[in-house]
């Protein structure tokens, strides 16, 4: 066991915690968790003098003393009825499942929605199977914090040769009168051979002066010829950590469509690992940041080519206005045998605030010639012209910049294909236009 | 003269190597030559030794202390994409220089030893009053120290100095203490201490104000000696309104060991001034099993201090059996510009980690990065490079490009650029791209006659135009040479 001088010193009743997550569940995830918080505690938060790290501070963390929610009471159930579709809605409260708030009926035929606790006893084979894939001693500390604790979660699998019509909408809300809370939401997908799902994660919050640390860990394991259209969107409380990963496995011939969406919180981090093991295999990673004052947004994507004939697609754009700051870092890997890789990568950044900074880090690691790999980043402000020529149209400077901001946004949410999800997204970014006026 | 024993290995070697149809690098003979070397070893006696050799004054002794009492503070730095054996710094000599008769430096070049003369002539930089290059003055150093420096006096009537930077100690220590550093502090990297503190020579510029340099100033830099590094310094300062265009050429004998070459180059542009530097290095690159070699480690930086300043680099690395160097521009004052146009080839098993680093400071200041890799056999090419927009850098903008081309299936290219805007106002560009020879463009060129080589050589040639051009006509054509030498044999 661990000492108790080498508990997580930011969460409150560190031990008791633990005890309690090592109660009754099965040796392997004990193990895991173990196998984790060690490595957690081996890694410690990250400084800056880490490279994966360099342009993102999270050393406030250290101050923080956080506890872990018992009770998954809302407080602002109106707004969610408000915000929640006629999709299949799973809904987490400070990491509780709320069955009440969820969707109650029927599943689709093929689909298996568990709780994390149900899959670690009845889906042990599906998740032991893609987590042993993943090295445990290298994991990132974040991923282990999480595998260290999370206790609930979704388990979400669609069986072999099945397509899901219906969008599943998994939400996570903090809602809190009490102190800062730590919650750790945990995500499991896996499309069988030939299935096709869609499924969009939301992190929200309607408290926007609620302080906590959101550390969310989602994994997808996508079987041959699978086709996943997977979102996250994020509108936490703009005084909130979101420190989350996403981690894809695709299996031949498979297809990930994701799209990430952050406007809310102090601070976020998205780390997104895609590893394309087959042949065949595309990925599309579309992403957009709207940050504001003192917000900081960091996107951290990853593209391992393991196998020939696979494809990759990136687009990353932001608006950065006050002073905002926005990190983004891709990378892209070929290995020796990835021949024909088709790579491409774009980071485009709107800047509208005057104090406003941007790192970004587009890399390239390729190791087998016949590639076509490329990428770019731009950073600019508004075209003056197009500025100019609006306000001669008599339409006022300020609306001009609406607009313009606008095109800008919507030529990325319009590559989100399922109507559902758009409207999603644009429901977030309301507070971001409305900022502008 | 080289000995004529050493004349037939050299000979018997390029003929062996020639038959596995690579041509062999021809820089690599050994000039048998009396030399006066320190022994080796680095600590602060060594470096007193180093000065009185250069007959430096005391102030002098004084800096380079105060840089090696910082190095051994430092720790070598390890994170570039290679690995590398560790260097034993003691194991060096850091300071060797041909036996001059009566034991003192020739004041010309007529005093000079012939032999080293024809080193300098079969490297294609002809020295003696008759045969130099038109046009380009050339200070020649041959391990640690300046052998000699041609068209000095022609560049006096217009007041440029050109001379080795250990007389530039010596005759003009008021610009050598105001700007030795100035770009490049002893504490930049362990690199940049080190060379501070044994720097042998290099050379110095300084265009006075006003002055467009008549002639392209020029250095060429020999290794020579085993157990040896050679760490040169430059320092070129333009003043208000100057212009002048640098040119550098390097080479090695092959060695099985490493040689470690650790230089500074530092440039000074001020208001209105204009710095042109290129480089074509051509360091011996060690075997096809990536035995022996020199290791650059090279600072490079330019500061753009005042006003409507520009400098611009270019750079074509051919040789090295490791290259990790960021040629940077500190663009300053306001309305600067900065350039950067590299073409990094890398084969057999050299590592190439290089780039470039643009700092933003004054407003509206522009910069422009094109690089170009090409890598063969199992090398690897990495580009590294920072751009930097501070928070006084309002209206800066950026453009970058870098291509990186693969030849073969075993080598690898990476590209780690950084981008760090502080300033909304900026705009910046990146863009970068990493292919295959195109298959469509060989058959085509192949279709119309040319051999495989020839195709490819052509491809590449064109790959990398935009950055010949930057060069002067000798250099362009040297360096295009120099590539289709390198790559011959590597592809088919």
């Amino acid at each position: 066991m661990i000492a108790p001088k080498e508990t997580i010193h930011f969460i409150k009743d560190f031990d008791s915690t633990q005890n309690r997550l090592q109660s009754e569940d099965p040796s392997w995830i004990k193990n895991l968790r173990k196998a984790s918080l060690n490595r957690f505690l081996e890694c410690g938060i990250p400084t800056s003098k880490d490279e994966e790290w360099k342009y993102t501070n999270v050393s406030a963390l250290n101050d923080l003393t956080l506890a872990i929610a018992h009770s998954g009471s809302i407080l602002e159930n109106n707004q969610l009825q408000k915000f929640l579709g006629p999709e299949i809605n799973l809904v987490f409260v400070n990491g509780k499942f709320v069955k009440e708030l969820s969707y109650a009926g029927i599943p689709a035929k093929g689909l298996t929605i568990r709780s994390w606790q149900q899959a670690i006893e009845n889906d042990e084979k599906i998740i032991e199977q893609l987590l042993k894939k993943y090295d445990l001693q290298a994991q990132k500390p974040f991923v282990a914090l999480n595998q260290s604790l999370a206790q609930e979660g979704i388990f979400v699998d669609v069986a072999a040769n099945t397509a899901i019509p219906s969008l599943i909408h998994v939400v996570h809300i903090t809602s809190s009168h009490a102190g800062a809370l730590f919650t750790t939401p945990r995500c499991f997908i896996h499309l069988g051979k030939s299935s096709e799902a869609s499924i969009v994660e939301t992190h929200i919050c309607f408290n926007k002066d609620l302080s906590y640390f959101s550390n969310p860990l989602t994994d997808v394991y996508l079987d041959e010829n699978a086709i996943l259209h997977y979102s996250k969107a994020q509108s936490e409380s703009l005084k909130a950590y979101h420190i989350g990963t996403t981690r894809v496995w695709q299996e031949r011939n498979s297809s990930y469509y994701g799209f990430s969406l952050s406007v809310g919180a102090a601070l976020t981090r998205h780390d997104l690992d895609i590893i394309l093991n087959g042949e065949g295999c595309h990925s599309t990673l579309n992403g957009l940041y709207a940050v504001d004052k003192a917000q900081h947004v960091d996107n951290h994507t990853s593209v391992d080519h393991r196998f020939p004939n696979c494809t990759s697609n990136q687009l990353y754009k932001g608006i950065l206005n006050g002073d905002a700051r926005a990190v983004f870092n891709g990378k892209i890997f070929v290995r020796p045998i990835a021949q024909l890789t088709n790579s491409y990568q774009l980071n485009k950044n709107l800047v509208l605030g005057h104090n406003c900074r941007i790192d970004t880090k587009p890399q390239l690691e390729i190791f087998a010639d016949d590639v076509k790999c490329t990428h770019g980043a731009t950073i600019g402000q508004l075209n003056e012209d197009e500025l100019f020529y609006l306000q001669t149209r008599a339409i006022p400077k300020k609306r001009a910049v609406i607009m313009l901001s606008h095109g800008f946004v919507d030529d990325i949410i319009n590559k989100v294909q399922n109507p559902a999800v758009q409207n999603i997204f644009n429901s977030l970014l309301v507070p971001v236009f409305q900022a502008l006026e | 003269m080289v000995k004529a024993s050493e004349e037939k290995l050299l000979n018997e070697k390029t003929i062996e190597e020639n038959s596995l149809s690579r041509r062999d690098y021809k820089y690599g003979f050994v000039t048998d030559i009396e030399t006066e070397r320190i022994p080796n070893g680095l600590n602060e006696d060594i470096i007193a030794l180093i000065a009185e050799k250069k007959n430096e004054p005391q102030w002098m002794l004084e800096w380079r202390l105060k840089a090696y009492r910082h190095w051994t503070k430092m720790k070598e730095p390890h994170w570039p994409n290679f690995h590398y054996d560790p260097i034993d710094y003691q194991a060096l000599s850091y300071y060797t220089s041909p036996k001059w008769k009566k034991d003192q430096q020739p004041k010309n070049l007529d005093e000079v030893d012939p032999e080293l003369l024809k080193t300098f002539e079969r490297l294609g930089i002809p020295l003696t009053e008759q045969k130099r290059l038109s046009g380009v003055a050339v200070d020649a150093v041959f391990d640690s120290v300046s052998v000699g420096t041609t068209h000095q006096s022609e560049l006096e009537k217009v007041g440029v100095i050109f001379c080795s930077v250990s007389e530039a100690v010596r005759s003009h220590p008021e610009l050598i203490k105001k700007y030795l550093g100035s770009v490049v502090p002893y504490t930049d990297n362990f690199f940049a201490a080190l060379n501070s503190a044994v720097f042998s020579d290099g050379s110095f510029c300084y265009i006075p104000k006003g002055v467009r340099c008549p002639l392209d100033l020029s250095t060429y830099f020999r290794i020579n000696a085993a157990e040896t590094g050679q760490f040169e310094r430059t320092l070129i300062i333009a003043e208000e309104g100057s212009y002048v265009s640098y040119l550098e050429g390097c080479t090695a004998p092959m060695r099985e060991q490493n040689q470690l070459h650790a230089a500074v180059v530092e440039l000074v542009a001020l208001d209105n001034a204009e710095i042109k530097y290129s480089t074509v290095q051509n360091w011996y690159a060690g075997d096809k099993q990536g035995i022996g070699g020199i290791y650059n480690f090279v600072t490079k930086r330019g500061k753009c201090l005042g006003h409507h300043s520009k400098i611009s680099w270019t750079q074509v690395e051919a040789g090295s059996a490791i290259t990790w160097k960021y040629p940077s521009v500190i663009l300053q004052g306001d309305d600067s510009i900065g350039k950067f146009y590299s073409v990094a080839l890398t084969n057999n098993r050299m590592r190439a980690d290089t780039g470039t680093k643009m700092i933003h400071i004054g407003k509206n200041t522009k910069s422009t990065i094109i690089s170009k890799g090409i890598s063969t056999d199992e090398s690897n090419n990495n580009y590294r490079g920072l751009v930097k927009v501070l928070p006084s850098a309002n209206n800066a903008r950026n453009f970058s490009q870098c291509d990186s081309m693969l030849v073969g299936n075993k080598c690898s290219a990476n590209t780690f650029p950084y981008i760090e805007v502080k300033n909304s106002t900026a705009t910046l560009e990146h863009e970068a791209s990493t292919s295959k020879i195109n298959a469509d463009q060989i058959f085509y060129l192949q279709s119309r006659g040319l051999d495989l080589e020839g195709a490819i050589s052509l491809i590449i040639n064109g790959f990398c135009k935009e950055v010949f051009k930057e060069l002067p006509l000798e250099f362009a054509v040297e360096a295009v040479k120099l590539l289709e030498m390198k790559l011959e044999g590597s592809v088919g």
